[in-house]
């Protein structure tokens, strides 16, 4: 469409972030678009205190691990590039892509969703998670909800059923390998998807035409389509 | 068994059953004279000389009615004992049928004896005091979270696969009548529309009837149970709407046209009813606490009053009353005792039981009647049509609205929702209150056979089938902790990332409406120490629960060393349920089928009572949603957990039993394996009594699905 590739000299690299992550030019229009609505004050990049503006963010029980995926100690700042980059793991995962090809690992790849599941629990990035780090991550989860005791008895009991090696620690092999058996959230998540491509289909008719309408709305921007594998 | 039943059968012969209004509308009226047995009541047995006193007296006719109600009660409900008790058949042979057998039986054995017409269903017993208490149960222990989330599809189904449903069979059944002019030509399209319309609705008491017997995936079961709960709406206007045209000289398109706004009128304003009496019914219970005794008693008054209501206003009576109960139930819970609590479950099973076998029982002595009419053509291309015009219905609208469901319903799904389309007593009073006509009698007779195809036929059926389909039952195999774990961190991180990107989720709504909920409604409606529940409450009640029950019984002892055993389901059922308090789950939450014979949270009702009298005092504290109550929650909590101890230090001392040791190091992993076994009867029997009231952050949390929880471990 015309109005849309005039649209894209908008968004800077464009070409270049839909060629690294497989987005498709609807989508990386929407993604700029909450990109400026979140960057209230037109900087070019978000902040923290950016993040930590978003309402419901603040009551999940995880959210300053998901924000810290995004902005991270090291880094102020986040320009839209990388904003991209890191939703780029929820992208469905294509079942064309194989391993022995030789470009890089993409985003979405499951190993690389694994991976980012996995920063979420170990926050100081040793390659573990650690007991410390389980049991902090359900306290965040069950807040106030349940004693001590309970907590270590729930703690104790994950680490042991997925920790292998018994060293205590649960390894992003073993991660892996407890993500990939049973009948966890992974697969049914995965229909998450019906949901949002419809509502992309909704987006890539209003993406299409004059989006500013958009940036007043303020929940307006829904695009993405988030399998987890 | 069986000689008792009969023994019932032979009692209830003599008597007539002048309390159940014969069916007016029928050619030859059958106006049931006295039974023999009371004339009795004219001769009264006497021991002395006629004119002294008598000593000994019958006199039947005081209390003939109340006491034939009565019998036929008893009749049923022995009916049902007997049917429990009978070993094999309840698995093979659903209840409703054995009931209709049952009812056959004592028709026949009626007319057999009196060579008249059994007395028959009156609609307006049917429709006024059968049908209320079983939708009211339904619409009590319905399973909000999943009602509300499956409700588009729902109505769905309910609008659009009616409407489908009624047209088609009409409209096909007026093209059978037109070749088979013979015998069927006086019957006109609107004779089939109206027809159509009453033998299309899918019948709620029948399919909860069969479906409680199987275990299909809860998502199915709301699909089918919602659905056949919502047509009610479309059934009642459609059936009254040509039941007007019929009337009226001539249809018009413009009739057509507020026709259709009749429906939406009906469906909506059954619903503000039914909203309107709830919220008044959850304000009055907030005033009971000085007469708790009669606190079940406004449940039950003012839902049939919406029932009522709207049946008087020709709204949608079902939609009223299960919007009442949905409504007040979470606040009528919060503000009665516990057993008021108790009673009122019990009642409405109770109630609901006694009705809908009462209805099957009557289905099956109507079916004995002087006014059949056979037609060959007509009844099989109804049952034919019935069937095809529903699996067809489903097929497309599954279509279409697969998808828009994060959920896809499967073919298998499809299937059973097509073929769980059964008929029941609804259809049966409706079609007796067709105005009379040439062909009613015809109307009549084949309403009975399609009635009784489905309930025998389908219903016995649909349990091998689903077998043999492999229809997704609820999954037996439970996720260790650690899957839980990550399934409820997934969860989390998308609803983060959605946040982020701004995509609204279907939690939005959810989130709008507990914030509401919270804000207003809760404050108004609840008592005021009751409106929240602290976390520390209840494993302080927990513990006391512990405490009491270790002078009833003694808790297994637990080896200390085989901490790497695998978990116990009542462990599991702990870790799940304290996991599932705060997080949202978008898995296939794992609950019982509905149950019209049990209550779920049996087993822990009655432990429940006493602390829960004695801590009622102690602090309230908010949840995730108000972080900023925090500050001052702290030393609340702070003093919750000093009760914590003193509590612990209790039971420490009391008893010696090992699994008591909570104070222990807790970081030692041989403590963790003593008390966890110990956690789950508690905090099972805590969970189910507390969830009511528990709000999780933005309504993330699946407040009804704890006290599920529990029956579905243990089964």
């Amino acid at each position: 469409m015309g109005s849309s590739s005039s649209r894209l000299d908008r968004v800077p690299g464009a070409k270049d972030l839909m060629e690294e992550t497989g987005f498709s030019e609807t989508n990386i229009l929407c993604l700029y678009d909450r990109f400026e609505v979140l960057d209230r004050e037109e900087r070019g990049y978000l902040r923290l205190e950016d993040f930590e503006a978003i309402q419901q963010l603040a009551v999940n029980p995880i959210g300053d691990r998901i924000i810290g995926a995004f902005v991270f100690p090291g880094r102020e700042t986040l320009d839209f590039p990388s904003f991209v980059r890191v939703l780029a793991h929820f992208r469905p995962t294509d079942t064309t892509w194989s391993r022995s090809g030789s470009q890089p690992e993409p985003a979405n790849s499951r190993t690389r969703k694994l991976r980012f599941a996995f920063s979420l629990y170990d926050q100081d990035g040793d390659g573990k998670i650690s007991r410390a780090e389980l049991t902090e991550m359900l306290q965040a989860m069950l807040g106030m909800q349940v004693t001590d005791e309970q907590l270590q008895s729930i703690v104790g009991r994950a680490i042991q059923e997925a920790d292998l090696d018994r060293d205590g620690a649960i390894s992003f092999d073993e991660f892996k390998k407890m993500a990939a058996s049973g009948q966890t959230g992974l697969k049914s998540v995965s229909s998450i998807m019906y949901r949002t491509k419809q509502q992309q289909q909704q987006q890539q008719y209003i993406c299409g035409e004059g989006g500013t309408e958009q940036v007043h709305l303020k929940h307006s921007c829904q695009t993405l389509m988030f399998i987890f594998c | 068994m069986d000689a008792l039943v009969l023994c019932l059968l032979l009692s209830a012969y003599p008597l007539g059953c002048p309390g159940l209004t014969p069916p007016a509308q029928l050619p030859q009226p059958h106006n049931l004279p006295p039974a023999p047995g009371s004339n009795g009541s004219h001769r009264s047995l006497s021991v002395d000389l006629p004119m002294a006193l008598r000593v000994f007296s019958v006199d039947y006719h005081h209390v003939q009615a109340p006491f034939e109600i009565v019998l036929w009660i008893m009749l049923a409900s022995l009916a049902k004992l007997g049917f429990h008790w009978s070993g094999r058949v309840p698995a093979v042979v659903p209840e409703s049928c054995l009931l209709i057998m049952v009812g056959l039986l004592v028709g026949g054995v009626i007319y057999g004896v009196r060579h008249s017409a059994p007395p028959t269903l009156s609609a307006e017993a049917f429709f006024l005091f059968l049908l209320p208490p079983i939708v009211l149960d339904a619409g009590y222990f319905l399973p909000g979270r999943l009602f509300f989330e499956n409700l588009g599809t729902i109505l769905w189904y309910a609008v659009l696969g009616t409407l489908w449903n009624v047209l088609g069979i009409g409209v096909s059944l007026y093209g059978v009548c037109l070749l088979a002019h013979s015998s069927l030509g006086d019957v006109s399209l609107l004779h089939c529309l109206l027809f159509g319309s009453l033998i299309a609705a899918v019948d709620p008491v029948a399919v909860l009837s069969v479906f409680q017997e199987m275990h299909v995936n809860e998502q199915l079961h709301i699909l089918v149970f919602g659905e056949s709960l919502l047509n009610d709406a479309v059934t009642v206007v459609l059936y009254k709407l040509f039941e007007s045209f019929l009337r009226l000289p001539s249809v018009s398109g413009l009739d057509v046209l507020l026709g259709g706004c009749r429906v939406v009128v009906v469906g909506l304003g059954g619903l503000f009813v039914g909203l309107f009496f709830g919220l008044v019914a959850a304000l009055t219970s907030r005033f009971t606490s000085r007469a708790q005794v009669i606190a079940p008693l406004f449940v039950f008054l003012y839902s049939y009053l919406s029932y009522l209501t709207s049946e008087m206003l020709h709204l949608s009576g079902i939609m009223a009353i299960v919007t009442c109960a949905v409504t007040m139930k979470q606040y009528v819970e919060a503000n009665v005792s516990e057993r008021s609590n108790t009673s009122i479950q019990y009642f409405l099973k109770m109630w609901s039981s006694v009705s809908e076998t009462l209805i099957f029982i009557f289905l099956g002595v109507s079916t004995i009647q002087d006014v059949h009419m056979w037609s060959w053509p007509f009844v099989c291309s109804t049952l034919l049509l019935c069937l095809v015009w529903r699996a067809t219905g489903v097929l497309l609208l599954t279509a279409v609205v697969n998808k828009l469901r994060r959920n896809a319903v499967t073919f298998r799904d499809q299937f059973i929702i097509a073929y769980g389309g059964l008929r029941g007593a609804i259809c049966f009073s409706l079609v007796f209150l067709i105005d009379d006509f040439p062909k009613k009698r015809l109307f009549i007779t084949t309403t009975i056979v399609v009635i009784l195809f489905t309930v025998f036929v389908q219903g016995m059926t649909i349990k091998p089938l689903v077998e043999l389909l492999d229809v997704k039952r609820k999954k037996r195999a439970l996720p260790t902790v650690s899957e839980e774990i990550h399934s409820r961190l997934i969860d989390h991180l998308l609803a983060g990332i959605e946040d982020v990107v701004g995509y609204w989720g279907q939690h939005y709504w959810k989130d709008k409406f507990e914030q509401f909920n919270k804000k207003y409604l809760r404050r108004f409606l609840i008592r005021e120490e009751r409106q929240a529940r602290s976390s520390i409450l209840r494993v302080y009640q927990e513990l006391e629960r512990r405490e009491q029950r270790g002078d009833e019984e003694a808790p297994p002892l637990v080896d200390p060393r085989s901490n790497s055993r695998p978990l116990l389901p009542e462990e599991m059922d702990s870790i799940r349920r304290i996991l599932s308090r705060n997080l949202h789950n978008f898995n296939k939450r794992q609950t019982p089928a509905y149950s019209r014979h049990t209550l779920h949270q049996d087993a822990t009702m009655d432990r429940t009572r006493k602390p829960l009298h004695r801590h009622q005092s102690l602090g309230d504290r908010y949840t995730y949603n108000t972080i900023t109550h925090w500050p001052q929650v702290e030393d609340v909590e702070f003093n919750g957990s000093h009760k914590l101890r003193a509590g612990l230090s209790r039971s420490h001392t009391v008893c010696s039993i090992s699994p008591r040791h909570v104070l222990q190091d807790t970081s030692a992993p041989v403590s963790t394996a003593q008390t966890a076994p110990a956690d789950p009867r508690s905090s099972s029997a805590t969970a189910d009594q507390v969830s009511p009231q528990h709000q999780t952050p933005g309504g993330r949390g699946p407040k009804k699905q704890l006290s599920f929880d529990l029956e579905s471990e243990k089964k």
